[in-house]
């Protein structure tokens, strides 16, 4: 086979692959233009000469720097903890902060306003009343949304440590202290500056939060001086301003972090990873009690909080709302739609950066691929949505209806995570198995179904995930919702607005039930059981 | 005198080993998946097993790994990629590796040993494999342990330099009065090391000889199975049973 006969191979077999990746970049670089293409830039000096821009821009870095820097200081230490120590409920806990970054944004607020707000648990309990609308509920709240994602990541480092290290601590008599330096941090310091970037582009662009919790312009933030741009003044040529300029700053921010860093290794060891009890000291136990409770005290109230008025007269009233039934439908057919694209498009995503791994020519690839994905955590979700929203009003196409537009913004809006969720399994199976595969000549479709028991747990968890993102959105249907289309979350939004808490949290516990109803469908229905991957025992 | 009485059980693999090994060679030997590794992981304390562990009459089957009384080789995995030789020797030591002056020697002493002087100062990564399992010896060297567990740790290594760790593991055990335990897929090498070899079939230590039983014709009965087939394999490949 010559060589250009061997590329158009490549290339019709990995239509569908680059068909997704290709849609992806040209609906997002025509959103992007249709944007630009409304902007003034005549107008641009006068929007730096205000004061009020700088203040909003030093707001939103310091709330992002402050809260990724709590987020991951906590993290460091609960993950170290939760890899040595076995207590009970540790699974649970596991699981739980699994789902905490994908818990809807507004759910955690109400849980956190029903805690620490004016007339919360804490004044009621403690008589402590905390100045809660600003930074401190900021901060407050993403700490309880990115330390839990933190530990994940860590824990994913974690799990890159070869099994025959712990071995040689168990032997060598490591105590918790040596084991974290000499093991542990050399993991952690590579796992690091990527969960910065990811925990600072989210703080950084936090939209519900700061809008609910933010408590007036004083502490406001660039995307939500965006949102106000855009759905108030429907100032296009200002909101195309401030959303290149976070754009610069979050781009500038995640070229810096990534250059300092280098990309993890993907080793697979054999060994069953189980990590042995080391040395143990009171400290060690004093420490990570401290660290556990804390994550515990910062992470459990607030879920505990929504479900106060389970059963009372309010929640039942609320649960035969028709209101609240119409939002759930809406929901419904916003998420079910959304995931179902973005794991379409993550597994082209995946497929493009699998052929391309290891070819001679091609290895910058997967790595850039997967960069493409997490540069949308740069974009904000809003101005994608406007964009795309002028795109299709300037192409004639005004009949698409702004349903779909949100569709596609919360399908790629979680791409990131589909790409997390999806690559390393990926990844790891393409090592192992390539030149397997290539001798017996297994591709195309026979290799989809060999594929398929091994990927459909990472397959379902994107999906879950995906789902649960899509479901607690509360960015772009902020901006496009209207009377027809108002979605769970909205309407959570609208009830906390009004201050109708007891019904707030009605609408929120049935909200995380709809969530976890149908993550678990994800999970369990397309996971399947645990693939046996065999490991030996001698 | 290390003797043992040790079960295990995992998925449908089920063990019981019980045998007492003097100090000196013990070549293990025995067919894949036999339970080879397994005996070396129960003994160093990695795997859970049930029964006791005694070592000259104390019982140390209840101590953590680093508690017991010997050193353990695994087949990879045995140099902390992040440290430096030294301080990868050092570690076995003191896991702060702040070493005092008679420590120090120590480690000096033991990379003299295993020729490990110029590498000191170099990371785990540019070492061959052959170096790199040289560490891990100069480590078990200077833990001063008594019974020293080796779980194929020259498995992937040239039959030449093979040879050459076998006599330096040879040469350690006898000068330092150690009770060393080596499992390996090669009778051959039970021959070159003398001492004992100990036969591992389905998680049982199947029979326990002087190494000289592999050189009778026709082997004793217990000895028949494994050494029937392994010689039809050596018969059949050649060039990599140079070792003996």
């Amino acid at each position: 086979m010559t060589k250009a006969r061997a590329l158009a191979d490549a290339a019709v077999r990995l239509a569908p692959a680059l068909l997704g990746v290709g849609l992806f970049v040209l609906v997002g670089l025509a959103s992007v233009a249709a944007l630009w293409r409304q902007a003034d830039v005549t107008q641009w000096a006068g929007y730096m000469a205000q004061p009020y821009l700088w203040r909003l821009v030093r707001f939103s870095l310091w709330q992002a720097l402050l809260s990724s820097g709590v987020s991951l200081l906590l993290a460091v230490a609960v993950a170290s903890c939760l890899c040595h120590r076995n207590f009970w409920g540790k699974q649970a806990l596991l699981q739980g902060f699994a789902l905490s970054m994908v818990v809807p944004t507004l759910v955690a607020v109400l849980g956190i306003v029903v805690v620490y707000g004016r007339s919360g648990w804490l004044n009621q309990w403690f008589g402590l009343e905390l100045p809660l609308y600003g930074l401190l509920g900021i901060v407050l709240a993403h700490v309880f949304f990115n330390m839990p994602l933190a530990v994940r990541l860590l824990l994913q480092g974690y799990a890159l440590i070869p099994g025959g290290q712990w071995r040689l601590a168990s032997q060598l008599g490591f105590g918790r202290w040596a084991a974290f330096w000499l093991i542990e941090w050399p993991y952690v310091r590579r796992a690091l500056p990527g969960a910065f970037v990811l925990v600072f582009m989210l703080c950084f662009s936090s939209f519900a939060v700061v809008l609910s919790l933010g408590g007036g312009p004083r502490s406001s933030t660039l995307e939500v001086a965006i949102y106000q741009a855009l759905r108030f003044d429907f100032d296009i040529g200002r909101a195309t301003f401030l959303s290149l300029l976070q754009m610069l700053i979050c781009g500038v921010m995640a070229a810096l972090v990534y250059r300092l860093s280098t990309p993890p290794p993907l080793d697979v060891s054999l060994w069953p990873r189980r990590v042995p009890g080391l040395r143990d000291s009171g400290w060690a136990r004093t420490l990570d009690g401290v660290a556990l409770t804390l994550a515990l005290l910062w992470v459990v109230p607030p879920f505990l909080a929504i479900l106060g008025p389970v059963g009372s007269p309010t929640f039942m009233a609320t649960l035969w709302a028709p209101a609240t039934w119409r939002a759930v439908g809406v929901s419904l057919s916003l998420a079910v739609p959304a995931a179902l694209l973005s794991v379409a498009l993550g597994l082209a995503f995946a497929v493009g950066a699998r052929a391309a791994m290891e070819r001679p020519g091609w290895a910058w690839l997967p790595h850039q691929l997967e960069q493409l994905g997490n540069w949308i955590l740069v974009m904000p979700a809003l101005v994608l949505a406007t964009g795309l929203f002028l795109l299709l009003r300037d192409a004639g196409w005004s009949a698409v209806p702004n349903h779909a537009i949100v569709v596609w913004v919360n399908a790629v809006m979680a791409l990131p995570f589909v790409l997390r969720a999806l690559l390393p399994a990926v990844y790891q199976y393409e090592k192992r198995y390539r030149r397997l595969y290539q001798s017996l000549g297994v591709r195309g479709w026979t290799r989809v179904l060999r594929d398929w028991p091994l990927l459909r747990r990472s397959v379902a968890q994107a999906l879950g995930y995906a789902m649960l993102l899509s479901l607690g959105d509360m960015g772009v249907i902020a901006l496009f919702g209207s009377q027809g289309l108002v979605s769970l979350p909205l309407y959570l939004y609208q009830l906390i607005g009004t201050y109708r808490l007891q019904e707030g949290a009605s609408v929120a516990v049935l909200l995380v039930l709809l969530c976890a109803l149908l993550f678990m469908a994800c999970t369990r229905g397309i996971g399947g059981p645990a693939p046996k991957v065999g490991v030996g025992h001698a | 005198m290390l003797d043992f009485d040790l079960r295990y059980a995992w998925r449908d693999f089920s063990a019981h080993y019980v045998a007492q090994l003097a100090p000196g060679m013990t070549t293990v030997l025995g067919g894949s998946g036999e339970g080879k590794s397994t005996l070396l992981h129960l003994l160093g304390g990695y795997w859970g097993g049930q029964g006791r562990v005694r070592f000259n009459g104390r019982d140390v089957g209840c101590l953590p790994p680093h508690e017991r009384p010997m050193t353990m080789l695994f087949q990879s995995d045995n140099l902390l990629p992040q440290l430096t030789v030294w301080q990868n020797v050092a570690v076995g030591l003191a896991p702060s590796m702040k070493l005092n002056a008679e420590q120090r020697e120590r480690v000096q002493w033991a990379l003299e040993q295993t020729q490990l002087q110029a590498k000191q100062q170099v990371l785990p990564q540019v070492l061959s494999g052959g170096q790199a399992q040289r560490v891990a010896i100069a480590r078990a060297l200077v833990r001063q342990q008594p019974i020293l567990l080796l779980d194929e740790p020259f498995g992937a290594l040239d039959p030449n330099l093979r040879q050459e760790m076998l006599r330096l593991v040879l040469e350690i055990t006898q000068r330092l009065g150690l009770t060393t335990l080596l499992v390996s897929h090669w009778p051959q090498e039970a021959l070159t090391l003398g001492g004992h070899a100990l036969l591992i079939e389905q998680g049982a230590v199947r029979a326990q000889d002087s190494v000289e039983v592999l050189r009778q014709t026709p082997p004793p009965p217990a000895w028949v199975n494994y050494w029937g087939a392994a010689k039809r394999v050596n018969q059949s490949s050649s060039a990599d049973q140079d070792v003996a």
